[in-house]
């Protein structure tokens, strides 16, 4: 509300009064030129001593305006994967070296009414070893003042996987996933958004590349993610920050925050520093390097006794946190041209979990991965 | 409103483009005809012929145009008022002639926005020979819904020009603005400035619409409701704001105020572009860079 | 406990009738691009897919989008 407008102001708010002289507040209008994106990311991670994966991944995304109240966009990767990948734990001396490419491509198809839009989109992604299929629908829906959005998500996977090593064979996995989102415009300057997801899966989780590596056959995960927006005035810099809780029936639960602060400096450039840490709890059949004392690595204690429960060594399911620093730098050509850098740098550690006490025994795992792209409106 | 009317639609095929015309047209005509107060059975033409007698009731599109007339009103420290177009009785612009006293008296004794009775649905002119037109933000009102169905139906490049007011909803299909030239008020075949809009409303009061001079001295047809004599300052003021009728109404009472408007403009917040009383061309920054701004002659 | 989650859902979502609506021409700061939740999609994508590969937690964002063999 204006405090003691002048009069001039008066008359602009008498005039927005009035009916029919500002269209109705679009929910989600269909984009109005064509873009296209390519962005290539390098990457590499390490444990001290030796170094470990590298990937590098080109890619070009497109978002194309179609009759008015259509969207198509869609995106393909290919990543190329190399280096050494450890059989157990963070073990160095019998890492093995691998090499992959990974081919990556979705489509998404929305139409835009005035106060919804529902989109259908479908994925693919294929290595020597490993395909996966996916579908998926969404649905939002804004209020008349579009101050609200809900969205709603269905999707379903099937991942299919045949490893070289014919530990298995033509195994897959299927996942249905359902979403439930809320985004609310709180004022002028701040925009909230907080939404739910809940996935079901059955099939092989199991890393066949793992020398004891036996998972349960189905998975349930939800995850919790709040994320508000605000905008600084005064210094027309925004803050974006997020918080993510997770659990899942392999009895992980994970917390995630991130903060990012963007500044916009003057002729078109932008710089936006990053932090963001997560946390979790170890899956109850991750096993610890401590080993069985008679038949040795990589055998978890009491495998013996029953040969057939679950155990894993995958670092990923270790408890720990990790912290991501992280900055963002990125220039406006002109009106139709845009070119970013996107460097980080990720840390995991045992030592670094809040609420519980880390995994023992593993390095510390670290990467970092730069990004450098450009986009083109047109 | 006997003035042209221009609808451009741009990026569109012909078909829809003419259809969306088309009704943009007829939404301008259908203000024209409700608030013309030359039809007795507009509902102007009725709330004048009560004027004195009973109340007549209003529907919920009249109700809103009186609530701005009232918020204009209260901007304007008064100089905007809709009773004001009965001083035109005194005033004849076709005959170069000034009028007595008494008849400009006359006329300002039916004056008063104030007289004006209001009651939800209901308005009242107190006194009988009271008036009340739209004509100051009719044109402007019109442009503005026009444009707004036609955004509302997808339009995303074009504008409304009815006869210099006007009001654009997007660029031209290759991003640029659309080019308006600004009349120049001395030489009827000439501009003064040319104004680059994308989205929002222009508009232009002037002293050269409707005028006669007299002994080197120019009467126009905007009235002081207070004195019942012309302004005599600016020669035009052009704003740009969001809207149509707020330009237009922004230019009204920039060129009722005479020698205070600069500083009611630059607290506007709207941009402008006037021309002084000796031709001068002055504008708020950013406006009218057009090389052939200077000196009006 | 999803129960509960929902439920605070709609709760927050119906308590924001206490707050003023803003109206369309205040949005101006909110359609800035760092504003929105969209981002980048492929810087969206390609973080997505690192963090799924080293961590063991995802979701929150959307739905489909299938897995992969990283290792």
């Amino acid at each position: 509300m204006l405090k003691n407008p002048s009069t001039g102001a008066a008359v602009l708010v008498a005039a927005l009064a009035l009916p029919g002289v500002v269209p109705a507040a679009r929910a989600e209008a269909a984009p109005d030129s064509a873009q296209i994106g390519f962005k290539y990311l390098n990457y590499r991670d390490s444990q001290p001593g030796l170094k470990r994966v590298s990937v590098d991944a080109p890619s070009v995304s497109w978002l194309l305006p179609v009759a008015g109240s259509w969207s198509l966009a869609g995106s393909y990767t290919l990543d190329s994967v190399s280096g050494a990948s450890p059989r157990w734990h963070s073990s160095i001396s019998s890492a093995s070296r691998m090499s992959d490419f990974r081919r990556a491509a979705d489509l998404r198809v929305t139409k835009y009414l005035a106060r919804s839009t529902f989109s259908f989109g479908t994925a693919y992604s294929t290595e020597h070893d490993y395909r996966s299929n996916s579908y998926s629908l969404q649905a939002t829906f804004s209020s008349d003042d579009n101050n609200t959005t809900w969205a709603v998500g269905f999707g379903r996977a099937l991942d299919r996987i045949d490893p070289v090593n014919g530990i298995v064979a033509d195994e897959q996995k299927r996942t249905t996933d359902f979403m439930l989102g809320v985004t609310q415009v709180l004022t002028p300057n701040d925009i909230v958004q907080a939404n739910l997801t809940v996935a079901r899966g059955r099939g092989y989780y199991s890393d066949p590349y793992k020398q004891v590596d036996q998972r349960p056959r189905e998975r349930n995960q939800s995850a919790l993610m709040l994320r508000w927006n605000h905008h600084f005035d005064g210094l027309g810099a925004s803050l974006r920050t997020s918080y993510r809780y997770y659990d899942d029936s392999f009895d992980v639960q994970a917390h995630t925050t991130s903060a990012e602060w963007v500044q916009p400096l003057p002729r078109g450039w932008t710089i936006a520093p990053s932090i963001r840490y997560h946390t979790q709890s170890a899956a109850r059949f991750y096993y610890d390097p401590v080993y069985d004392p008679l038949l040795g690595e990589p055998f978890p204690p009491g495998y013996l006794a029953n040969p057939a429960g679950f155990y894993s060594a995958d670092h990923r399911l270790s408890a720990f946190g990790a912290l991501t620093l992280g900055i963002k730098v990125s220039k406006a050509i002109d009106k139709n041209w845009n070119a970013d850098l996107r460097y980080e740098i990720y840390e995991q550690r045992g030592s670094w979990r809040i609420g519980g006490t880390g995994s023992p025994g593993l390095a510390p795992f670290r990467a970092r991965f730069m990004q450098v792209g450009v986009t083109h409106k047109f | 409103m006997a003035c042209g009317c221009e609808v451009r639609i741009a990026g569109l095929d012909e078909a829809s483009a003419f259809r969306l015309a088309q009704q943009a047209i007829e939404e301008v005509r259908r203000i024209e005809n409700k608030y013309s107060r030359y039809r007795a059975d507009s509902i102007v033409g009725r709330i004048n012929a009560a004027a004195g007698d009973a109340p007549v009731q209003c529907d919920g599109e009249t109700v809103s145009l009186m609530d701005y007339a009232d918020a204009l009103h209260a901007s304007s420290d008064g100089l905007f008022d809709i009773t004001s177009g009965v001083l035109r009785r005194a005033w004849d612009f076709r005959r170069a002639r000034l009028p007595s006293v008494a008849d400009v008296d006359a006329a300002r004794a039916l004056v008063g926005w104030q007289h004006v009775e209001r009651d939800g649905r209901h308005v009242r002119l107190s006194r009988a020979g009271m008036e009340i037109d739209f004509g100051g933000f009719g044109k402007e009102y019109a442009a503005d819904r026009a444009a707004t169905l036609l955004i509302d139906a997808g339009c995303r490049h074009g504008f409304v020009n009815l006869g210099g007011d006007l009001r654009a909803f997007g660029p031209q299909p290759d991003g640029s603005a659309w080019r308006f030239g600004i009349q120049h008020p001395r030489q009827a075949d000439a501009t003064v400035a040319s104004l680059d809009v994308v989205h929002g409303g222009l508009a232009t009061s002037g002293d050269y619409e409707r005028y006669f001079e007299l002994d080197g001295v120019r009467y126009c047809h905007i009235l002081d409701p207070r004195t019942g004599w012309p302004v005599r300052y600016w020669q035009s003021i052009t704003v740009l704001a969001p809207l149509a009728i707020a330009a237009g109404s922004l230019s009204t009472i920039a060129m009722l105020k005479q020698a205070a408007a600069g500083d009611f403009l630059a607290r506007s917040g709207a941009a402008w572009l006037a021309v002084g009383p000796r031709g001068e061309v002055v504008s708020s920054d950013g406006v009218g860079d057009d090389p052939a701004a200077g000196t009006v002659e | 406990m999803r129960a509960t989650i929902l439920v605070a859902l709609v709760l927050a979502s119906s308590a924001c009738s206490f707050i003023e609506p803003v109206s369309p021409w205040q949005k101006g700061n909110l359609a800035r691009p760092e504003m929105t939740f969209e981002g980048d999609a492929l810087e969206g994508k390609f973080l997505e897919h690192i963090y799924q590969s080293k961590e063991n937690a995802s979701g929150g964002l959307g739905v489909g989008g299938g897995g992969c063999g990283c290792n």
